[in-house]
């Protein structure tokens, strides 16, 4: 009887095992609308009310927790961020005065350029759900196909880049974070700075690194960095020119390497996303799949 | 542990919650500078309430839930899960449970080795950037972590499933006191004609 049990234990553990490791090779080389992709987008759109009703039920007990636990954090950041709110002074009084310029120069040229998003549909939709895990960074959010919402459109929040929709099911979505182990942007340092790919640092969701930036450019800690958006006809990147992702932190040049290394912060807090914007509807963007 | 249809029951709406509260609320939290994650310690708890088959199921269906509602690679969390469970069940099967703080302790390692587990899998899958040496710090601290939740967790976990747990049927049957689940039912009173009947029967007036 007790054998008869454990080789019963024996064949349900081998069992389970198999049918992991299937799932595993299945889910990578199955597409898009594959049937066990079908199955795991039925399982979310059935949790997705569950997930948006939680969210928001359990949003006073979140920031609670997460008050007590910064307030810790608060007293040495308090003053960086003095020094900081001094430097943004003098940033924001010269760029008001660019600005004014910009906006003469542009009308003397006749330039109706509309922004960063022009031509896009912008959906505003809430963050439900997130990845415990620093390997894979992503969100949910409760926009999905019924909203516009396709795959690979950019998301951002008021901060800057978030990432981009990398599946969708009618009621939600999942974006994939651009600190996410799978993500790279292609990315230009501000105003005039050389073009590389920002990338995460897998276990760090604070810090990104900008890569194939040549060791002979010049770049600077508090420098902006944006999305490139380039094209070359057949490919391009997912992201229209111009979105802010993060600043330049530090630089350190290797003796042996060919590119400096580069580390950013981003500008939006992956681990307080609350409100998003995702971008639908753009003009099309060749090699980007929808 | 014995598993009938309200237990499954139990333990599915156990899992579905610890699912939906993960996604919606402690993923959201920073403690100590990473993210708790529940999911193994229930896993775990599910495998030292009732054992490895128990836990081996558990972990695969906990795992699936998630890496579904996150539409993520499916199988990963269900291999990593499933395999502590299976742990957390055999040692439950060849070791008497005596002190209160083993299962917080045995939570908090297996959680350690299920995020191991979970980064040695990702490796292995492909991951195509640099990694920092504050992964490793993450798996601590997220051992860590479990420890802490396992604390009222397991506890309230044991609650929920006490009607199926042989230990605690036996040792309340040895204590004299039946177990019970769910609200306290007021004693009923004797109808006036079986009392009368009793009196009779037991010469007691």
């Amino acid at each position: 009887m007790y054998r008869k049990q454990v080789r019963r234990r024996r064949a349900v553990l081998v069992l389970l095992i198999v049918v992991a490791l299937v799932l595993i090779s299945a889910t990578f080389s199955q597409s898009q609308s594959g049937p066990l992709h079908t199955v795991q987008q039925g399982v979310a759109s059935v949790f997705a009310p569950l997930e948006d009703g939680a969210t928001r039920a359990l949003k006073p007990a979140r920031d609670l927790v997460n008050w007590v636990s910064e307030t810790f954090n608060a007293r040495g950041e308090n003053s960086d961020l003095k020094t900081d709110v001094q430097k943004l002074r003098s940033q924001v009084a010269r760029l008001q005065s660019a600005q004014g310029e910009n906006d003469q120069l542009k009308k003397l040229v006749g330039l109706d350029r509309k922004g960063i998003f022009a031509g896009y549909k912008m959906v505003t939709s809430r963050v439900v759900g997130a990845s415990p895990t620093v390997w894979y960074s992503t969100v949910t959010i409760n926009a999905g196909s019924g909203d516009g919402v396709a795959v690979n459109d950019p998301v951002i929040n008021g901060d800057g880049l978030i990432g981009r929709v990398a599946d969708v099911t009618h009621f939600s979505s999942k974006v994939t974070l651009i600190t996410d182990s799978e993500s790279a942007v292609s990315a230009r340092v501000l105003p005039n700075g050389p073009q590389g790919v920002a990338e995460p640092e897998a276990g760090d969701p604070s810090t990104m690194l900008l890569d194939f930036i040549d060791k002979s450019e010049p770049i600077h800690a508090g420098q902006m960095v944006a999305t490139a958006g380039w094209t070359n006809g057949t490919i391009s990147s997912a992201f229209p020119p111009g979105i802010p992702i993060g600043e330049v932190r530090d630089t350190t040049v290797g003796q042996q390497e060919t590119y400096q290394n580069v580390r950013l912060t981003p500008y939006a807090d992956m681990r307080d996303l609350d409100i998003v914007q995702v971008a639908t509807q753009g003009p099309a963007r060749p090699g980007v799949g929808q | 542990m014995i598993v009938t249809w309200r237990i499954g029951l139990r333990i599915a709406l156990i899992m579905i919650v610890a699912v939906v509260l993960q996604v919606s609320f402690f993923s959201y939290l920073t403690l100590f500078g990473t993210t708790p994650n529940i999911i193994p310690l229930v896993a775990v708890s599910l495998g030292l309430l009732g054992g490895a088959m128990v836990g081996a199921v558990s972990g695969f269906a906990l795992g699936f839930i998630l890496d579904s509602v996150l539409l993520a690679t499916l199988g990963i969390s269900s291999l990593t899960l499933l395999t502590v469970g299976y742990l957390a069940g055999r040692y439950r099967e060849g070791t008497q449970i005596a002190n209160t703080l083993m299962p917080p302790i045995m939570i908090g390692v297996l959680t350690i080795a299920a995020s191991a587990a979970f980064s040695a899998l990702q490796l292995m899958l492909g991951i195509d950037t640099q990694v920092s040496l504050l992964v490793l710090r993450e798996i601590f601290v997220q051992g860590l972590l479990a420890f802490l939740f396992a604390i009222p967790f397991y506890p309230l976990i044991r609650r929920a499933l006490r009607p199926a747990i042989v230990d605690d049927v036996v040792a309340g049957r040895r204590m004299g006191t039946p177990i019970r689940s769910g609200p306290k039912r007021p004693r009923r009173r004797l109808g006036r004609r079986r009392s009368a009947g009793i009196r009779r029967a037991t010469g007691v007036s």
